[in-house]
């Protein structure tokens, strides 16, 4: 692919970061006290637009899932690797994204977390043999967690749809619960009446998803490694 | 925030994922931001020492037949997101040099806070081969089991930590 063309994309991923409100390091650490809930909901929204979407355009075949890079399971290492990124980020008040859309935009804290961010990098990279073994163990390829349950991959995703409203709903509660009803700018009329409209329009969509014969246009067995370091490697070094 | 700077969550979050589906549908894969700083660092110690960053077993890989680490695509996309954070900052007149604290800690302690947290997320973000967009979300959307581990378990973390710096924030 033509490499420029990763540019606009990034320009609205930025673009959208900003006014999620997401360059301020306190709204996004405020989601670990329930005092600002914005960091689930937008992760919620996101996730099921990218899954609406990737499936549903696979679906009517206007995308070539076979080409789509799917990211591999390594169980334990990601579950050990997410507890220590929720330190990080508790303590950092950003993650990585973030951080990038901060620095931009001026905020020194995000600058500094950078700078701590590409240390952590180095020292993973340059100390590599010493957890390397790790990094690659518990691997359980492309897992999806349709094929993890068992169910069909049109019941999944009405599945995430309803966690992911559930979610958002009792975090919104939470916050009102805990905090009191303090934050008037998103508690205002038109905010809740259009988040209301999108958040019915995403459970008819998974609704529609859980009646569609979703077995045909999936080839399971294809599987793209990426950016896994093979194994060889490993034993080259002697470890 | 005025409201038009600050958009509702669920919107804001929608083209979040609108950009992650332009970026299946034209790169096959999606978006991220750790990857890209892994390059950065790859590059800078190959500027440094070459043949130990071509030989190392993490960093080798960037330069295998002579590639150049910041030729990639999440490059690309890093810098558009720069671009586009900067633009959505300037027109709402948000763009100022700040320190961003809560009201009980120095700007000295929040700046060694955010060194250590980045430090560990760098860490992090490796172990577990991406960060909040490249894994959780992207991997999120494809029903990956690993990503939505990393997301629950970032959850776990965050609030395992966030009784002990609360005084950052609140």
């Amino acid at each position: 692919m033509n490499l420029w063309l990763a540019i606009p994309i990034g320009i609205v991923f930025g673009y959208a970061l900003f006014h999620a409100g997401f360059t301020d390091s306190r709204r996004i650490a405020w989601a670990f006290y329930f005092k600002d809930v914005g960091v689930p909901v937008v992760m919620f929204s996101a996730i099921v637009t990218g899954m609406v979407g990737l499936w549903g355009l696979s679906l009517v075949g206007l995308l070539d899932i076979s080409l789509v890079y799917m990211l591999p399971t390594y169980l334990l290492p990601m579950a050990v690797g997410g507890v220590l990124f929720g330190v990080g980020m508790v303590i950092g008040g950003y993650c990585p994204g973030t951080a990038i859309a901060a620095v931009a935009t001026g905020k020194i804290d995000g600058m500094v977390f950078i700078g701590g961010f590409l240390i952590g990098s180095l020292v993973f990279g340059d100390f590599f043999p010493v957890w390397g073994d790790f990094y690659n163990s518990d691997y359980l390829g492309a897992f999806r967690l349709d094929q993890w349950l068992g169910i069909g991959l049109g019941p999944m995703v009405l599945i995430i749809v309803i966690v992911a409203v559930v979610g958002t709903i009792s975090m919104i509660f939470v916050q009102d619960f805990v905090w009191g009803e303090k934050d008037t700018v998103t508690k205002s009329r038109p905010f809740m009446k259009l988040q209301g409209a999108l958040i019915a329009f995403a459970i008819v969509i998974g609704i529609i998803f859980a009646f569609f014969p979703t077995e045909s246009f999936i080839d399971d067995t294809v599987e793209t490694p990426f950016y896994i370091v093979p194994k060889a490697d490993m034993t080259s070094t002697g470890l | 925030m005025k409201f038009e700077t600050r958009w509702p969550p669920v919107p804001a979050g929608i083209l979040i994922g609108v950009s992650m589906l332009l970026a299946f549908v034209v790169a096959g894969r999606g978006i991220g931001a750790s990857g890209a700083m892994t390059r950065l660092v790859a590059w800078v110690q190959h500027g440094l020492f070459p043949t130990a960053t071509e030989q190392s077993v993490y960093f080798g890989k960037y330069f295998v037949d002579g590639a150049h680490p910041l030729n990639d695509y999440v490059v690309f996309l890093l810098v558009g997101l720069l671009i586009g954070a900067f633009v959505a900052a300037w027109r709402s007149g948000e763009l100022r040099l700040e320190v961003l604290r809560g009201p009980n800690i120095t700007n000295r302690n929040r700046l060694v806070l955010a060194l250590v947290g980045g430090v560990i997320s760098g860490f992090a973000a490796r172990l577990a081969r991406g960060c909040t967009s490249g894994q959780g979300l992207v991997g999120g959307a494809e029903l990956s089991v690993g990503a939505w581990a990393f997301l629950i378990c970032v959850f776990i973390g965050g609030w395992l930590v966030a009784w002990f710096v609360r005084k950052q924030w609140i």
